[in-house]
């Protein structure tokens, strides 16, 4: 029995797990906040980074360029990036250049300058939802101009963000990080992917799902006006004119 | 107290919108107008998707249009007839504007074509309302009589074909103009989020020579029906109408709206046209200078394909 011999360097792994994983968006909702949590299994007890990295369902973003003719600002036609995430955060230890290589950040998509936002490679001009010369992707020399705007842009309403001091070790092994989604962010299947790095390569991961969905009478609403569009309208009519001759009767009478 | 809306998919302040609902409404049913045309840049500013603004509006509209031309109804102030006329064209138009705001989404210009629509029209329409009510004012502090009507049988209404007798309005003319008149209303309806009484009801005494006392209650029941109509067909064609902004704003709006109907008989009649004409004329400004205005940010996102 080798008795006297080091155990060899057994490997580094990371577990988690959400404090909620059905977000239920009902009448009263104004976003949610939810929480990470996890631990590092490390006998050796190597300095470790953990990134947490969560993506909301991927939707096609629109966005326009103004641009300024006869002194009127007028919207570019728009450019389609067809897979952007609706939701994106990416929390960490410590300021990403600083735990990891630009290689590994892009691979892994880690932080918000390496954000997959899915393009064609090409431009393309063709005809979608019966409008034609749609530019589904201009990747050209402004490229970069156009990626940081739907960045930046998604940013300004909450649903984009990076933050280097985002996940925070409470314990030996054991840390946190918080994920606030606002009331705009969009309904679906949320994965959550926790990262440890140690010596700047991943050595573990994990991922976890999250669903966001509405429920009760927004669900119920939501789902009238998209399957009985228009049997909804004539309804949702019905409801506003029914409202405005009850009023008046109840106007003549006082 | 929020509230999250369903097809806007966000969160609002409940109170607050019932509060502009009952201000809008009060404003509506003073004037005689729909009331959309402050509404639906409230709304816009607010972070509700235009989109669903617009066509959430045009619900609203027609409940509070309707709870006020019940109260003009009463008093034989509506011709249901020539309402009939113009909502005629009212309908063909708002399924033409109803398209073309589809079209205008997907090309990302629906927001240029709101912000010159809001600028032209309102502009046009605020400042003549303006002249014409501001020189009524003066002439009658001066005691002066009013000038005696020119050419009281325009030819665009008598030399046209299919002629209409419309008692209550004491007029026999060709149905060609009304129809026109509520074709464009129609389109400008489902663009602009707007009942379009602000056009409506000027073209109907300067244009087809309408008596005054019936004007204000046959443009609330061509609103009525044009409104609800394209309510319906933004909701079928683009689900954009949401039914819990609609209602917030119903709640405030068709009480408020009852007010305002009241409230408009203590007031002379140019009195009420030149407050009008200048609000008309702000918002109009508002909306079309932001044209002008260089943006904080050179990109923006367009509303996702519905």
């Amino acid at each position: 029995m080798a008795v006297d011999l080091p155990p060899p360097p057994s490997p580094a792994a990371v577990s988690a797990t959400l404090t909620e994983t059905d977000v239920r968006v009902t009448s009263g909702y104004r976003g949610a906040r939810i929480s990470v949590y996890g631990a590092v299994f490390d006998p050796a007890g190597r300095p470790s980074d953990v990134v947490v990295v969560v993506r909301g369902p991927v939707q096609p973003v629109r966005i326009a360029r103004k641009v300024r003719v006869a002194g009127i600002w007028l919207n570019s036609r728009p450019v389609v990036f067809e897979g952007a995430p609706g939701f994106y955060r990416a929390a960490s230890t410590r300021p990403l250049q600083d735990i990891t290589r630009f290689g590994h950040l892009r691979r892994l998509g880690l932080g918000l300058d390496h954000l997959a936002i899915a393009a064609p490679a090409e431009r393309r001009v063709e005809t979608r939802y019966g409008v034609r010369d749609m530019v589904v992707s201009a990747l050209g020399a402004d490229y970069y101009a156009w990626r940081n705007a739907v960045v930046r842009l998604k940013q300004a309403s909450g649903l984009y963000s990076a933050d280097a001091d985002g996940v925070v070790f409470v314990d030996r092994g054991l840390f946190r990080a918080r994920v606030d989604l606002p009331a705009g962010a969009p309904t679906g299947d949320y994965t959550t992917r926790v990262i440890l790095f140690q010596d700047g390569r991943p050595v573990s991961d994990r991922t976890l799902r999250l669903k966001v969905e509405k429920v009760g009478l927004e669900r119920a609403v939501y789902l009238f006006a998209h399957q009985r569009p228009w049997l909804y309208g004539l309804v949702s009519t019905l409801i506003a004119l029914g409202a405005g001759w009850a009023a008046s009767r109840a106007f003549r009478r006082s | 107290m929020d509230l999250y809306l369903p097809i806007a998919e966000m969160s609002v302040n409940a109170p607050l919108l019932i509060a502009l609902g009952a201000v809008v409404g009060f404003i509506s049913g003073l004037f005689g107008i729909g009331g959309g045309f402050l509404m639906t840049p409230v709304l816009v500013f607010m972070g509700i998707p235009p989109a669903v603004a617009v066509a959430s509006l045009s619900n609203h509209v027609a409940a509070s249009s309707f709870s006020s031309v019940t109260a003009y109804s009463r008093r034989r102030m509506v011709d249901f007839r020539m309402g009939g006329v113009l909502a005629a064209g009212g309908v063909a138009g708002a399924a033409i504007g109803v398209e073309l705001f589809r079209v205008l989404r997907l090309l990302g210009q629906a927001d240029l074509v709101v912000g010159v629509s809001y600028l032209i029209f309102l502009g046009i329409i605020g400042a003549l309302m303006l002249w014409e009510s501001l020189g009524t004012i003066l002439r009658r502090r001066r005691g002066e009589a009013a000038p005696p009507r020119r050419d009281r049988r325009p030819v665009l209404l008598y030399a046209l074909p299919w002629k209409m007798r419309f008692p209550r309005s004491r007029l026999y003319i060709s149905v060609i103009p009304p129809i026109l008149l509520g074709l464009l209303v129609g389109v400008l309806s489902a663009i602009m989020g707007v009942g379009g009484g602000f056009v409506l009801v000027p073209a109907m005494i300067y244009l087809l020579r309408m008596p005054a006392n019936v004007v204000v209650g046959t443009s609330l029941f061509q609103i009525v029906i044009t409104a609800g109509l394209t309510s319906i067909l933004q909701a079928g064609r683009n689900q954009t109408v949401d039914v819990v902004l609609a209602i917030l704003l119903l709640i405030g709006g068709v009480v408020g709206a009852q007010l305002g109907a009241k409230a408009s008989a203590r007031f002379r009649a140019e009195e009420l046209r030149a407050l009008l004409a200048l609000i008309v004329l702000l918002v109009g400004l508002r909306m079309g200078l932001g044209l002008f205005i260089q943006p904080d940010d050179p990109f923006v996102l367009v509303a996702a394909v519905g």
